[in-house]
């Protein structure tokens, strides 16, 4: 690793007496981890940019495997090792490595204007306040269509879940699977469950719940979640075992005729060629807003044990200015937190829109900081009722007494 | 002068073998300290105290291991995991092993070709996990999946069930695959402890009037015991120790609704978390690593002893 | 009780053929040994009648049944391997009784015939203990009495005496003469020791290359070996040989000329002509010191071993060939010595350039 050679170079510095100070000219090496494989090329031009600007910084990407990197991330954190600046997640996630004191605290130290409050949340430490990351990107949750499909069946978007239910139903008779969503890897139907629930329980909902005036047994919850149930029959045969690949597959094949995820598929199915809409998820009536769920991805943190800190710094500054934000908009489609960047792509500025009418991701964003998760017991209950093992009642009921008694 | 002379060269043998000695077993005793012992009184240690996240909190002493066994939720997952655990060694042993063995008699008559089927059935056991897994979660897939494509083709429409999406199938599916990807092993284990019996054993029941199937029995199964003893423990410690092949078929969650968990999922979700749900939680993560050391250690101990009790010497 | 017969027998193994056109008649109770040098296939003769291998051609009777197609276990032998083959998972009582245990024969029964075996063969203290725990000669009885249990018609024997340290051997051959004498079985034995063979058998099978030299009664086999090879492989130490050739050949006889032994006259010719290649031998112990020799062999002692009551003696002739003399009492010679040994005509053998005897007077 690169770190372990500049330290390896100081210590010889120092033990014969010549580290009286670094040569102006020297470079600072700073290692920069992340799960993004697919981005490695966009991040490597990001990053020359930030070089051309400050040639004494010499910045190296590297991307773990994403499955695996939570694990080896804390792990080298906790031996005392890692890289110097570290693309974290959110909301709990973040919490477990900034609360254990392996970031640098941010605040006074970077310019936050371009970041609205509500996305800075997401990289607070509750604890004492603190902002230990600097926002990057949003993630918007969103029904995709195949036009070609729908043009095939006869049907158009549908605005209500009415319209929504009848275009299934036309999708079916016309020999195309409608969804192309499975319930193998948890996490794919609870995102699913982001796109249809909250035209359901409403707006206030969320505020309800998190300020503890309600619970997730309220009949809006109740009532959302009888909807989920209504999925099944518009996925693909055997949608038990239909894991997020196949699922992709499905969709990319134009087997199935809509697709819902997050807003990071895109440069998906455009590799793929295809000839696809998007849209928030249905309103519940005719004239209801439709709202779409959004969660703050993660962010770029300091390692606090790093010897280059300062030069990590100044990278971490940079990634707050619009500059940033526009070039991860151009050349890596996301949507970024820091406002003030035009994205040229005619997709985002359309999610940048849909976004005027945004609700938190709620299990994500509010209910990810204890054991069991939020997460873990809507995508418990989220399973068991597609399968027809539980009730909306009963998945409630299970949600709102394990989130009532953490271990 | 000649005495002290012998002397000397004897010391210097001696020394000299015991440097030896040093040399060679240094190495691993190295290794085994910084890969083996070390973690493991770590993990005792960090069961002990509290966790928040990666930052270490209060001493607590067991508590850990009380909410692991006895905590509402905890235990719960535990013991699914656990009868899990127990199904995945019973079926191993009847299903790969009791096919393996089967092979093994019919192979140990050296039928026509035998070399080459023996190669055949190892094949499997050289191939990665990994890939297997992977494979495989392939060929069940309910879509694409070759599995059902076959059943269909075949006008069996009714049994393409999306095999590892249903609570009852996912486990039997993936022992199947992993019998698929490790019968070979206990198949060239017992047929050389087949081997090893001499055929004069076998030629004196055969005019003692005994049947094969008397033989296998009576004479050819009670004298490859160290064999078995070893697949049992082996067995044993690998279903006990599952993960990759359900952790690359099923995910770490154990889905669906856990009825493919086990222990070593439920500590790697406990302690490192996993991406779509949960944090990481060192505390009750060390705690079950911890426990499920000591059962596996105990149980192959007292499985080692009391196989070994029933092997007799040949000869 | 049975008798045995094959006929026109041929084993291969792939592409090796092991045994030759082999006829054999044994007849009820007798007791039958084959020898042969190592690697002869007495192993695989005695196995084609156990039914252990299969025969390439030819047949096998049993008590006038073919059975070469029989299992093992149908033909009603029982077999006694050298290495025993105990089970070392049984007590001795389970290995004696496995047969009957297998045929389903009720429990009291099967106690009863191997406490009767135990009890000839001195194992009923044993009964109870893993073969592990006995030694050599016990787990040789062990190994005899499972055969007896079985109550076979045959008993076959490989090599079974092999294992043992000299003194046990010589014990035990004699307590199996006497169970044959007792049992009044059909007992085929393999050995390569021919002491076993000229002590025991009341026919020996001579084998080499899976072919049958000669079958006869040991002193027939002893006094008239058919061939070269049989009066070599008969006798121990091994007869003397001497090379010559045929000087004259008469209607009443052949005059020889064998170098180391001079001119000889034998009294019959056979179809030998003047210019024959021929052996000549005499075995050790038939050389004599008194009397009136019809021929003598004289050379230079190098070697003499004198045991009191009988003497080796180590000659060598004129012209290089080596003669060992047993003489019976003291013979005091001593190397260096000049010596000459007589002997008589009619213990003389004589064989022609195929190797086949040529008969003497009595012929
Ligand atoms: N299963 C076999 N496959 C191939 N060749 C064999 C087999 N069994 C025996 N032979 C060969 O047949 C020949 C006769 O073997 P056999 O065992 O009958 O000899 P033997 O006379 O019993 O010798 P020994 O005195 O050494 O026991 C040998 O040349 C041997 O190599
Ligand atoms: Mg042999």
């Amino acid at each position: 690793m690169k770190r372990s050679i500049s330290i390896t170079a100081k210590a010889a510095l120092v033990a014969t007496g010549l580290a009286v100070a670094a040569p102006a000219a020297a470079q600072t090496n700073l290692d920069f981890w992340s799960w993004r494989q697919e981005d490695a090329k966009a991040y490597n031009e990001i990053i020359a940019e930030f070089e051309k600007t400050h040639p004494d910084i010499n910045i190296t990407y590297t991307a773990h495997e994403a499955k695996a990197y939570n694990t080896i991330l804390t792990t080298a954190l906790a031996g005392g090792a890692g890289p110097d600046i570290i693309h974290t997640r959110a909301y709990g996630s973040l919490e477990n490595i900034s609360g254990a004191g392996y970031l640098e605290p941010l605040d006074g130290k970077v310019d936050f204007s371009h970041i609205p409050e509500s996305l800075l949340r997401g990289t607070t430490l509750r604890a004492d306040g603190k902002v230990y990351s600097v926002p990057f990107a949003t993630q918007t949750v969103l029904v995709y269509y195949n036009k070609d499909l729908f043009d095939k069946a006869g049907v158009t978007p549908p605005e209500t879940w009415d319209e929504f239910k009848q275009v299934t139903d036309k999708l079916k008779e016309a020999g195309i699977t409608p969804l192309a969503n499975g319930i193998a890897d948890g996490w794919t139907i609870e995102v699913a469950s982001g796109a249809i629930m909250p035209n359901f329980y409403g707006e206030s909902f969320f505020g309800d719940v998190t300020s503890g005036k309600t619970t997730f047994e309220d009949p809006r919850y109740v009532a959302a979640l009888g909807k989920m149930a209504e999925l099944a029959p518009y996925m693909p045969t055997g949608f038990e075992a239909v894991d997020y690949a196949t699922m992709k597959a499905l969709f990319t094949s134009g087997s199935a005729a809509m697709f819902i995820g997050g807003s990071w598929e895109i440069p998906a199915w455009r590799e793929a060629g295809l000839n696809f809409g998007f849209m928030a998820g249905p309103a519940a009536k005719a004239g209801d807003t439709r709202m779409v769920a959004t969660w703050l991805d993660g962010g770029y943190a300091v390692n606090a044990a790093s010897p280059n800190k300062e030069a990590a710094l100044e990278f971490i500054r940079f990634t707050a200015t619009p500059e940033f934000a526009q070039m991860l908009a151009d050349k890596l489609n996301n949507v970024p937190a820091v406002q003030g960047a035009t994205p040229k792509d005619e997709a985002l500025q359309q999610i940048i829109k849909l976004q005027e009418h945004q609700t938190p991701y709620i299990m994500l964003v509010a209910f990810r900081y204890q054991k069991p998760t939020g997460s873990t017991l809507l995508q418990d209950g989220l399973k068991k009722l597609l399968t027809g093992q539980a009730t909306p009642e009963e998945v409630a009921k299970a949600v709102a007494d394990g989130l009532a008694s953490p271990e | 002068m000649e005495a002290v002379d012998f002397e000397r060269a004897k010391a210097i043998r001696q020394r000299n073998l015991r440097l030896w000695l040093a040399f060679l077993l240094a190495p691993p005793a190295l290794v085994l300290i910084i890969f083996v012992f070390i973690p493991m009184v770590s993990a005792v240690l960090y069961s002990l105290y509290e966790w928040d996240g990666l930052a270490r909190g209060e001493f607590i002493g067991l508590r850990n291991f009380y909410d692991i066994l006895f905590g509402p939720r905890l235990s719960a997952e535990l013991f699914n995991a656990f009868w899990n655990n127990v199904k995945v060694f019973v079926t191993l042993m009847i299903v790969q092993n009791g096919y393996a063995l089967v092979l093994a008699m019919l192979l140990a008559r050296n039928p026509r070709g035998y070399r080459f089927y023996q190669v055949v059935f190892f094949l499997p056991v050289i191939l990665s996990t990994v890939i297997i897994g992977f494979q495989w979660k392939l060929f069940l897939n309910p879509v694409f999946g070759l599995v059902n494509k076959a059943l269909i083709y075949f006008g069996l429409s009714d049994w393409a069930l999306p095999w590892l999406g249903l609570p009852e199938t996912a486990l039997p599916a993936m022992l199947l695959v992993n019998s698929w990807h490790w019968f070979g092993f206990p198949t060239l284990v017992f047929l050389a402890a087949i081997h090893r019996i001499p055929t004069d054993f076998i030629e004196a029941a055969r005019l003692d009037g005994a049947s094969e199937w008397r033989i296998a029995r009576e004479i050819i199964w009670p004298l490859m015991a160290p064999a078995v003893t070893i697949i049992v423990v082996l067995t044993f410690i690998g279903s006990f120790n599952w993960f990759e092949i359900p952790y690359i078929m099923n995910g770490l969650e154990g889905s669906p609704e856990g009825s493919t968990d086990m222990l070593g999922l439920l500590f790697y979700r406990t302690a490192f978390g996993s991406v779509s749900v949960g944090t990481s939680d060192f505390g009750h993560g060390s705690a079950l690593a911890v426990l499920m050391f000591i059962f596996i250690f105990v149980f192959s101990i007292l499985a080692t002893k009391y196989l070994t009790s029933r092997e007799v010497e040949m000869s | 009780m049975a008798n045995v017969e094959l006929r026109a027998v041929d084993k291969s193994f792939g592409r090796v053929d092991v045994i030759r056109n082999v006829n054999l008649d044994i007849r009820d109770g007798e007791f039958v040994v084959f020898v042969g040098p190592s690697g002869c296939g007495k192993s695989t003769l005695l196995r084609l009648v156990a039914g252990l291998e299969d025969l390439t051609d030819g047949e096998i009777h049993i008590d006038g049944q073919r059975v070469d197609h029989l299992a093992p276990s149908r033909r009603g032998v029982a077999m006694v391997f050298q290495s025993y083959a105990l089970y070392p998972h049984f007590t001795v009582r389970e290995n004696m009784g496995y047969a009957l245990r297998v045929a389903g024969e009720d429990k009291a029964e099967i106690a009863r015939k191997v406490e009767a075996a135990a009890d000839v063969l001195q194992l009923t203290e044993y009964l109870d203990r893993k073969p592990k725990a006995l030694s050599g000669g016990q787990r040789q009885r062990v190994a005899i009495g499972r055969a007896i249990v079985r109550d076979p018609k045959v008993f076959l024997f490989d090599e079974p005496l092999s294992n043992l340290d000299a003194k046990l051997r010589v014990q035990m051959r004699i307590e199996l003469t006497k169970l044959h004498g007792k049992l009044g079985a059909t007992m085929i034995y393999v050995t390569h020791d021919q002491v076993e063979a000229m002590t025991m058998a009341d026919k020996i099978v001579v084998l080499r290359d899976g072919v049958v030299e000669q079958v006869g009664p040991p002193l027939e086999l002893y006094n008239r070996p058919a061939n070269l090879f049989v009066a070599g492989f008969i006798g121990s130490p091994a007869m003397n040989m001497f090379e010559g050739s045929v000087v004259e050949a008469g209607a009443d006889g052949l005059v020889l000329d064998l170098p180391g032994v001079g001119r000889l006259s034998w009294p019959a010719s056979g179809t030998l002509k003047a210019g024959d290649k021929v052996h000549f031998g005499i075995r050790p112990e038939h050389f004599i010191r008194e009397g009136e020799p019809d021929g003598k062999v004289a050379g230079e002692v190098y070697a003499a071993e004198r045991l009191g009551g009988e003497t080796y003696i180590y000659l060598n002739t004129e012209n290089g060939s080596e003669v060992t003399v047993h003489a019976s009492g003291d013979w005091a010679a001593r190397p260096g010595d000049r010596l000459e040994a007589g002997f008589m005509l009619e213990n003389a053998h004589l064989f022609g350039p195929d190797g086949q005897a040529v008969p003497g007077r009595e012929g």
